[in-house]
């Protein structure tokens, strides 16, 4: 049994880092490596065939005996939070070093430990208590990481919106698991489908797990979180921190029953999340923002295979086999989006480091400066437009099949199965719509102010992190059917019933074609380049129809090259535009101005939350001090009791 | 017969052939203007010549502008390879093929928006803005269409599902897929592959700074890609399952022909629509493609 000395030996390597990276960067750099590759090590060897791994120890801690089990489901994202928080390591020993950040990197190398442990334990524990405590943890180190540049406003804004909505979320998590100990009798987790009075608890878990998954409309603290935190933190952020909500929705959705119409508002929920997310994201000038908000489109694919199989396990019969075919989809794409957004968010913030800015209507024509930051970001960009031979394509292609196989039945789930596909491809299309701005508007054409003209390549230790994830992302993408017996582990731990269904993935003639695509791409392109170089290169002006000096103000910005598909969302969108025109035969200045703000936040909670805060103003001034009054409100108070004593107290 | 020769055998009657798609559509339209017009080879012609040309490159641009278009060609012909010819099935046939052609398109539309906009000129950006947008609609009623088609044979893939005679909503997923031919490969009423320099097209305007070869593979193939949606429409339309190889064959090229006819009459006797009302044309589209697919499922159900 190997499970166990990996899990131990991440166990070290994190507490060894919390107690000792603040000094020692170096220690704590090959601590956190370590972990991972324990972390990683366990992972794999489970989800490749080995028996789910459960320990309890006889400690008690807060009343309750540690458990701790680590099966299918908890693997894959303990798998995806070792590699990105090994990867995130590296990166911000040169992002985040002691040299740039004297206040702060010591700190936040701590804070980094302590959330890949925190994270872990949530994983593990199957302990509702213990479930509760870590994920209480994890929430505060994921604060004081993206507080960790504290001297600016917004960051600390961000930091307090992103606590107080986790611990809404929370509120209902701590409903749930008080519920569930309550009705069970026991803290103790696992499958426990025959107690059938605790489907509606479901609701709870949804809104709890949703608000940290960042499901629409629940997402409101997302953008600025991921946008306002170091680009290390927004990637752990992003690739894995909201993947622990959806963690929490997998696991429960698959160990409670459910009610009825989960399902259904499961798979409603991730198609609303997928289009909206993806048209925030389009609209956004801010480059950390963007990809912030091309998260909750991918939870939301996330979430259309999750529905898709909890109505498959609802549905029984092939339902099975299409069920699980979308959950295989579901729990590759926590895989892919994770490597693929970790790796976005990396080059993100080398383009933020080398330029200072996150704005893309400052940038352009940074390729030249950064060409291995510029390849990085293309490749996460056909990666995150689900795009062949990547390995994107892959778990949307397992959603499709789920979700067409669930319309040819004609089933009832295929009245939502048929809108839920087209979702998936309109988002797709708005993705490589979305990144194909981001990737050219930044890296290509001329620079839009004299911020790129000092860029810099990134260092060793960056370029790394993003290669590795770059590779990993093409690894999937081109060898899926070494996927096969990962997925069916995981799916069937999720169901029970599962084990025996054939799922019909055909992943080794899609390995087959993706990897014939990917060679063709290489051989065809040496070719042309080759031809070209026979034939002779000449380079000249942009050829902008005749116009001799082309400038860098004349190309399309980030918020041009979006308007178009932004406009069909305005209703939702709600951009503020200041526009000041040019007037009188000499103008002095024009102004425009487009921002678009998060609509959910600035007009629906903005308006609620100071409607509360009024009526609780109003209340307060009752509360005001003066002894008079407080005589006053006593006596009336036992007047009115005496009154309903008089009236009621003849029964 | 081995993959291994089937398909250089495709790729080299398919590729060979797309060229001939562009020219027949402007004979019909000198033919209906009252013009003789470019021979039909015309784009061979052009081919081989900027085969041989060299290549003049915007100063900002870096080598992805000419491994965009490079990368857009490949895919638009694995794309090809994918789709059956009639009972001639495909070399590659898997459950799931109909979505990696979808998305070699998608990635095919990548390679040459993201050259595009390597030179940060004011008119590949316009192009490209109009391209990925209207390919979100585009997208979504290729998807109706491949739904209709796999709920009509119970398939996901291209050569069960292109082959059984057509349900009740043969017409409706005709003129839709149609108009998405239309749009995809940028012809009137979407687009006007005729106007190099104005401001209101999309397809010509991405290949504005394009010299030499990539531009020979860019035009080469944006022919495949015509060809390629030709086919989908006659094979999706036209009950191929039951007869002979040879007849197949026969009336899927004579299929092509129709539909290359159908485009130049369409691009004689249409004026482009102005922008504004392209998304409603393809929204028009997409509905009927809609309904091609609740008439199959009506059509399964009875």
């Amino acid at each position: 049994m190997i499970v166990g000395p990996c899990i131990a030996l991440a166990a070290l390597g994190l507490a060894g880092g919390i107690v000792g990276g603040r000094r020692w960067p170096r220690v704590w750099l090959a601590l956190t490596l370590m972990a991972a590759t324990g972390g990683l090590g366990a992972a794999l060897v489970l989800l490749a065939g080995g028996a789910d791994w459960v320990w309890r120890s006889a400690l008690p801690v807060g009343g309750e005996v540690i458990h701790l089990r680590l099966d299918g489901v908890s693997a894959v994202f303990l798998a995806l939070m070792s590699v990105v928080g090994g990867a995130g390591a590296v990166y911000s020993r040169e992002y985040w070093s002691d040299r740039e950040q004297r206040r702060s990197a010591g700190r936040g190398r701590r804070w980094w430990s302590g959330l890949m442990a925190s994270m872990g334990w949530v994983l593990l524990s199957a302990n509702g208590l213990h479930f509760l405590l870590g994920w209480e943890a994890f929430t505060v180190c994921a604060f004081f990481l993206v507080t960790l540049d504290g001297r600016m406003k917004a960051v600390r804004r961000a930091g307090w919106l992103y606590l107080a909505a986790s611990h809404a979320g929370t509120v209902c998590l701590f409903a749930f698991f008080a519920l569930l100990a309550h009705s069970v009798g026991s803290w103790e987790l696992g499958p426990m489908r025959e107690h059938v009075e605790l489907a509606p608890l479901f609701w709870l878990v949804l809104a709890g797990f949703g608000v940290k998954a960042g499901l629409f409309p629940l997402h409101v603290w997302l953008p600025s979180a991921h946008a306002n935190a170091p680009s290390h933190v927004s990637a752990i952020l992003s690739g894995v921190a909201i993947k622990m909500g959806v963690y929490g929705l997998v696991r429960f959705s698959g160990w409670l029953p459910v009610p009825a119409a989960a399902g259904w508002v499961v798979i409603v929920a991730g198609m609303v999340s997928a289009v909206l997310g993806i048209a925030f994201a389009l609209a956004q000038d801010d480059l950390k923002r963007l990809l912030a908000y091309c998260s909750v489109e991918n939870i939301g694919v996330i979430l259309i295979g999750l529905g898709a199989a909890m109505l498959g396990a609802a549905h029984g019969g092939n339902g099975l086999q299409w069920g699980r075919l979308a959950l295989a989809g579901a729990l590759l794409h926590v895989w892919n989006h994770g490597a693929f957004k970790a790796l976005l968010f990396f080059s993100a913030g080398s383009v933020l480091h080398a330029t200072g800015t996150r704005e893309m209507s400052r940038l352009g024509g940074l390729w030249r400066a950064m060409p291995w930051t510029a390849g990085a970001f293309a490749l996460g960009s056909v990666a995150v437009a689900a795009l062949p031979p990547l390995n994107g394509f892959v778990s949307e292609w397992l959603i499709y099949l789920g979700l067409f196989d669930a319309v040819t039945t004609q089933g009832p789930a295929a009245a939502v199965a048929v809108p839920a596909a087209i979702v998936l491809g309109v988002a797709g299309a708005l993705a490589l719509a979305t990144f194909i701005k981001a990737g050219t508007i930044v890296f290509m054409g001329a620079a839009r102010t004299r911020r790129p003209a000092h860029a810099h390549e990134c260092g060793v230790l960056m370029r790394g992190a993003m290669c590795g994830l770059a590779a990993i992302c093409l690894g999937l993408g081109l060898a899926p059917q070494l996927l096969r017996p990962i997925l069916l582990r995981a799916t069937a731990a999720w169901h029970p019933a599962w084990g025996g269904v054939d799922p019909g993935a055909p992943l080794v003639p899609l390995g087959t074609a993706s990897l014939a695509v990917a060679m063709a791409l290489a051989v065809g392109v040496v070719l042309v380049f080759a031809h070209v170089r026979r034939n002779g290169l000449n380079r000249s002006v942009t050829w902008d129809c005749g116009y001799a000096t082309p400038g860098a103000r004349m190309q399309y910005t980030s918020g041009s090259f979006g308007d178009l598909a932004a406009r069909w969302f305005r209703w939702i969108l709600r951009p503020e535009r200041r526009l000041r025109r040019p007037r009188g035969p000499l103008p002095d200045g024009a102004v425009l101005v487009d921002r678009h703000p998060e609509t959910m936040l600035d007009r629906v909670l903005r308006p609620a939350s100071t409607g509360v805060l009024h009526v609780s103003t109003a209340v307060r001034r009752l509360q005001h001090g003066r002894l008079q009054s407080y005589i006053v409100y006593l006596v009336a108070g036992i007047a009115v009791l005496a009154l309903m004593v008089l009236l009621g107290g003849s029964q | 017969m081995t993959p291994y020769l089937e398909v250089p055998l495709r790729l080299v009657v398919l590729l060979g052939l797309a060229p001939l798609l562009p020219g027949i559509i402007n004979k019909v339209k000198a033919w209906v203007g009252g013009r003789r017009g470019p021979p039909v080879l015309q784009l061979y012609y052009d081919l081989a010549r900027l085969w041989r040309k060299g290549v003049v490159m915007s100063t900002l641009a870096s080598p992805g502008f000419i491994a965009g278009p490079a990368v857009a060609w490949v895919a638009v012909v694995a794309a090809i390879v994918l789709l059956p010819l009639g009972p001639a099935e495909a070399p590659f046939a898997f459950r799931g093929d109909v979505l990696l052609m979808i998305y070699l398109l998608a990635l095919a539309r990548f390679g040459t928006t993201w050259a595009a906009m390597e030179t940060g000129s004011a008119f590949e950006g316009m192009g490209v803005a109009r391209e990925v947008s209207y390919a979100v609609i585009a997208e979504a009623a290729i998807i109706a269409a491949v739904l209709s088609l796999s709920v009509q044979t119970g398939s996901v893939s291209l050569s069960a599902m292109l082959a059984p005679a057509p349900g009740a909503g043969a017409v409706l997923l005709a003129a839709g897929l149609f108009t998405v031919l239309l749009a995809e490969n940028c012809r009137v009423p979407f687009d006007d592959p005729n106007t190099h320099l104005e401001l209101t097209m999309i397809h010509e305007v991405m290949a504005l700074d394009h010299s030499g070869p990539p531009l020979a593979v860019i035009l080469h193939g944006a022919a495949v890609k015509l060809l390629l949606f030709s086919l989908l429409l006659v094979e999706a339309v036209l009950p191929l399952g039951g007869v002979s190889a040879p007849v197949a064959l026969a009336i899927i090229a004579a299929g092509v022909f129709v539909v290359t006819i159908g485009v130049g009459l369409v691009e004689s006797l249409l004026a482009r629509f102005a922008f504004r009302s392209v998304p409603l044309l393809l929204t028009t589209a997409f509905l009927m493609c809609l309904f091609a697919l609740l008439m199959a499922w009506k059509g399964g159900a009875a």
